[in-house]
């Protein structure tokens, strides 16, 4: 009988087989070890990262033919080209060789990419260029795909937003997409030029926690009045976060009372993607606010342009490696270090064609939020350590996500909820388990 | 006052000025006089640390501080606040500034131009203690002897461009 039982819980503590994985994410709760088990953390890097579409850059940041942009999906070291061609590329960053890392600045310009230990050479679209001493493989015939680095399986770009896929039978992008299409026209429209930019440099910074939490983080509006108290001034108000806004996010309604978030609404869509929003607009009548509107209604009129201001989202996830807020426009990658390491990356976005000062004053507050001194996101850095921490408990296996509010749901897939619903959450994890369960 | 010769007897004792005030700034941040430190600057004097060591602007890209006055208050007054948990428990810092050289005097502004390098220990219970160090560029205005103003810091970290935990404590 002991030994029956053994065998039996030998087997279900196999976190490889999908009736384990299934287990640990429950209509309102899921298990720690999503969070915590290496060897989960192992097979998300295969199955989440290696079979969803992520996010890879922005084409502006390879604008030049031979332009390069290493990063990575998941652990593993990709670069972004734009080829002799005009076209975007996305490659493996290994050698066909020995497998040695080929390019190893984050970014530059090359006219072909040669690998360091023996002179093995590429052109930027990842094919074999030359091989070096060749009369040494006398049974060896080269192809210059074959033996190139490795293209990944599918990418594409969307307002230049590129996305990449690793598996070869996953949907389209489009499909993945879905409704985040839209969103990214808004932004794109919301630029006097049309089209956005991302430049102004990168903050990074490091937490010790799992991946996952800082997608819950970001939309979750439950936690900012008791996270981020010490961010509100007198007032319950936190400060300004755009030039020339008159005020910041709204805490408390009145000392001790916390502002309830429900109205702003949280938008669980398919695929793992959830936005929530957007926030209350807040009166700006500097100059440069101004002449911003003024660039729209020239090339919108004026009833486009009051629909372009109003900013219908704020936190919008692209799961699983991405995020986007367009009230201080900014990029958040989210890469996976280990399965209690997060490095997090956060790239301004320029609205081509706005007041030169508005991009200014986004890096200015940019500084305030998002830099690793930043006034806000250091709090939810330890959050998410101390829940690292706080897991390691025995005494609860389980994390609640049990949080709710009426919702609506539309033919798109989507869930339409309140603010401080966990729907978001939920709506991640199921996604999760589709990927790591193989139905994808 | 000019900047004589260095080596003069003018030039040292400038030096000692500045080097002596250099000094008690980062040791108000040490023992977390942090209002006091913000007094040190003008009214529209900044504090900059760049997030790339060639990074020649604060206004084109991000940094990892810049901070004017005001701003510096609203970071203090957070520093202040009962419950900023990722500052409980605080940091503690110890901040070394040496290599003083006097590189420049505009004489009509009554501005110095001072570099030196600097070492911060950093230490938050619970974490481990961290190692920054770098280059400081000032701006000084000299109001009379041994008296200064910051009209600007900037504080180049050699790991500025590097991954970080938080940091919550000016360099």
């Amino acid at each position: 009988m002991t030994e029956f039982g053994l065998i039996i819980e030998t087997t279900n503590m196999n976190p490889y087989l999908n009736e384990h994985i299934q287990a640990l994410v429950q209509p309102d709760r899921v298990h720690r070890d999503i969070y915590e088990d290496p060897a989960l953390f192992d097979l998300e890097m295969e199955r989440v990262f290696g079979r969803s579409w992520v996010f890879v850059g922005h084409e502006s940041q390879v604008p030049k033919p031979g332009d390069f942009f290493c990063t990575r999906i998941g652990l593993q070291p990709v670069v972004m080209t734009r080829h002799s061609d005009g076209k975007i590329y996305v490659v493996y960053n290994r050698c066909a060789h020995r497998g040695v890392k080929v390019v190893n600045e984050e970014c530059g310009n090359a006219g072909r990419l040669m690998c360091m230990y023996h002179g093995w050479t590429y052109d930027t679209n990842g094919d074999l260029d030359f091989v070096t001493q060749p009369e040494g493989y006398p049974d060896h015939e080269f192809d210059k795909v074959k033996h190139g680095m490795g293209r990944v399986a599918q990418w594409g770009s969307h307002h230049g937003f590129v996305f990449a896929n690793l598996s070869s039978r996953a949907g389209g992008m489009k499909d993945w997409l879905g409704e985040n299409a839209d969103f990214l026209d808004d932004v794109a429209i919301s630029a006097p030029a049309g089209e956005v930019e991302i430049t102004g440099g990168v903050h990074r910074y490091l937490y010790h926690g799992n991946w996952k939490m800082q997608v819950e983080n970001l939309i979750d509006m439950y936690h900012p009045a008791y996270s981020h108290e010490s961010s509100s001034a007198k007032g319950g108000q936190q400060f300004t976060r755009r030039g020339g806004d008159k005020g910041g996010i709204q805490f408390f309604e009145k000392p001790g009372r916390v502002k309830s978030m429900d109205g702003l609404g949280t938008h669980a869509l398919p695929n793992g993607h959830t936005w929530q929003g957007g926030l209350p607009p807040v009166e700006n009548n500097s100059d440069d606010h101004r002449e911003y509107v003024r660039l729209l209604e020239k090339k919108h009129g004026p009833e486009k342009t009051k629909d372009i201001l109003i900013k219908k989202r704020h936190n919008v996830i692209f799961y699983p490696n991405m995020a986007m807020q367009e009230l201080n426009p900014h990029i958040r990658v989210i890469r996976p270090l280990a399965v209690d390491r997060t490095e997090i990356l956060i790239y301004p976005v320029k609205l081509k064609g706005a007041p030169e000062q508005m991009f200014r004053d986004q890096l200015i507050n940019l500084n305030k939020t998002h830099s690793p001194t930043s006034l806000v996101q250091t709090d939810d850095v330890e959050a998410f350590a101390r829940a690292q921490e706080g897991i390691q408990s025995s005494g609860n296996e389980w994390i609640l996500l049990a949080r709710k509010g009426p919702e609506e749901r539309f033919n798109s897939g989507r869930i339409r909820t309140t603010g401080t619903s966990e729907e978001g959450m939920r709506n991640h994890h199921r996604a999760w388990l589709k990927y790591m369960c193989g139905e994808t | 006052m000019s900047v004589s010769k260095p080596g003069s007897d003018d030039f040292l004792v400038l030096r000692l000025e500045v080097q002596d005030f250099l000094i008690f700034e980062v040791g108000l941040l040490d023992d977390r006089k942090f209002e006091e430190w913000t007094d040190l600057f003008t009214d529209d004097g900044y504090y900059w640390a760049p997030a790339t060591p060639d990074q020649d602007d604060p206004q084109s890209s991000v940094s990892l501080f810049f901070d004017d006055v005001p701003m510096m208050r609203t970071r203090f007054a957070r520093l202040r606040h009962p419950r900023v948990h990722s500052q409980i428990p605080p940091s503690r810092t110890s901040h070394m500034v040496s290599n003083v050289t006097i590189d420049g005097h505009d004489a009509t502004e009554g501005e110095f131009l001072i570099g030196a390098r600097f070492q911060m220990l950093e230490y938050r219970p619970g974490h481990e203690q961290r190692t920054f160090g770098g280059r400081y560029e000032y701006q000084l205005l000299r109001r009379a002897a041994g008296d200064f103003q910051i009209s600007a810091k900037k504080a180049v970290v050699l790991n500025c461009d590097s991954v970080h935990l938080p940091i919550a404590i000016p360099f």
